[in-house]
């Protein structure tokens, strides 16, 4: 439920995966098919004497070299950038701050809840629970709105709607305490700590 | 044998366009909600985009350097960028066509295996439950090891002849029978059966269970 840019990641993927697949058929046809190295040897000669064309004609007014390949330098520089910038989005939209609103009172000023307190409050309530091999609470920001994702890592052989209905009601009082309604995501998942520790035989 | 897999396939059945989970009963009708779920139960490739990421870093960065090197004019380090573009241009020639088949081939599958990851639903391996507060998504292995537990249960076996496969729209009972001691398959069937009504997944998958022919002995 983090803000992970999806749509920029299949499009992105999706560029990568076709140009790779394309240069890795080409190769594999210019191995095995004599017809391809032919037109190979036209359209790629064609083109590279197009861009050696381009570097004869920038060059530098008074001494030798092209600064075309400045330009390159630069390009590349830009690109390397934007793969930076678009690793930097992956996993985004963590917030410190379940509540943040204007208090209606005579004091001036603005309450902040921070997700700590929910963090905090549940983890407590499920803390000696001996069907559970762990608990995360995190706070995310939807839409400018937070939402609360609790992951909860039952042992092997817990009933799931159970935890569910557990957990749930542990929530309800949580907005009591609150007093405000945020939506909740409970992740009930399975991890190293619960796949390899003991079942829960008896409960 | 384990008790307890789950098969996690990326986007495996043919109908998943129309499956978005809003339609699931939930409690919470929050606007930002089935938003959320959809994005909790399709993967999200952020570790394939970080891997394309660097892919892509990784081959500028060295032009960048060859390109830089050429620019203020001082011998390249492997090879001249010219002297590259040149080598490409005359390619059947120059290396071994067998170097030169599997090097495509090695591309091409990469290059397959990033599009296969952009094209495909890539549904995770996730079932949603209902629930009047919350949102809830449980993995499919949480499921399977609820409903091996069942199934043991009904059956009277051990936990090492119970095996669940829980996939989007199926759950397999694979139970190993004790050797000599009868076991009914309809009521160990039921029995899983109403522990999922119970549960409630969305989608609903469909119980079938498989009695192994061959018994363990001394279980």
């Amino acid at each position: 439920m983090n803000n992970t840019p999806r749509v920029l990641n299949r499009i992105l993927i999706g560029i990568l995966g076709i140009k790779l697949l394309a240069i890795g058929v080409l190769l594999v046809l210019l191995a095995s098919v004599p017809a391809v190295g032919v037109w190979w040897h036209v359209w790629a000669g064609g083109v590279l004497s197009f861009w050696l064309d381009l570097f004869e004609r920038t060059q530098f007014p008074n001494r030798q070299g092209s600064w075309l390949w400045l330009i390159i330098c630069f390009v590349l520089v830009v690109v390397l950038a934007l793969m930076v910038a678009w690793i930097a989005q992956q996993g985004k939209g963590r917030t410190s701050l379940l509540v943040a609103e204007e208090d209606p009172g005579d004091v001036p000023g603005n309450v902040g809840i921070g997700g700590g307190v929910a963090e905090q409050t549940l983890r407590a309530a499920l803390a000696d629970r001996p069907d559970l091999a762990g608990v995360t609470v995190a706070a995310y920001e939807i839409r400018g709105e937070p939402a609360l994702k609790v992951r909860v890592e039952p042992r092997q052989g817990v009933a799931p709607h159970a935890l569910a209905a557990e957990v749930s009601s542990l929530i309800e009082a949580l907005d009591a305490v609150i007093g405000k309604r945020t939506p909740v995501l409970i992740h009930i998942g399975s991890g190293a700590r619960s796949r390899f520790g003991r079942a829960e035989r008896v409960r | 044998m384990s008790q307890d897999t789950q098969n996690a396939g990326i986007g495996s059945g043919p109908h998943d366009a129309g499956a978005v989970p809003g339609s699931a009963p939930l409690g919470f009708g929050a606007a930002g909600m089935d938003r959320i779920l959809k994005r909790e139960t399709h993967t999200s490739r952020a570790v394939v985009s970080v891997i394309a990421a660097a892919l892509v870093m990784a081959v500028c960065g060295y032009a960048l350097l060859e390109t830089a090197v050429r620019a203020i004019g001082q011998p390249p380090w492997l090879v001249d960028p010219q002297t590259a573009a040149e080598r490409v241009v005359a390619l059947p020639a120059g290396i071994g066509p067998l170097l030169l088949v599997a090097t495509g081939a090695v591309i091409a599958m990469a290059g397959l295996f990033f599009f296969l990851n952009a094209v495909l639903p890539g549904r995770r391996a996730r079932h949603l439950l209902p629930d009047r507060r919350a949102a809830v998504v449980v993995d499919d292995e949480v499921i399977a090891a609820a409903l091996a537990r069942r199934a043991r249960l009904a059956a009277n076996v051990t936990q090492q002849q119970v095996m669940v496969v829980v996939s989007r729209n199926r759950v397999m009972v694979n139970v190993r029978p004790t050797s000599g001691v009868p076991l009914r398959p309809d009521a160990v069937l039921e029995a899983v059966r109403r522990e999922l009504q119970e549960m409630g997944p969305w989608p609903m998958p469909e119980v079938r269970i498989q009695v192994a022919t061959a018994g363990v002995v001394g279980a």
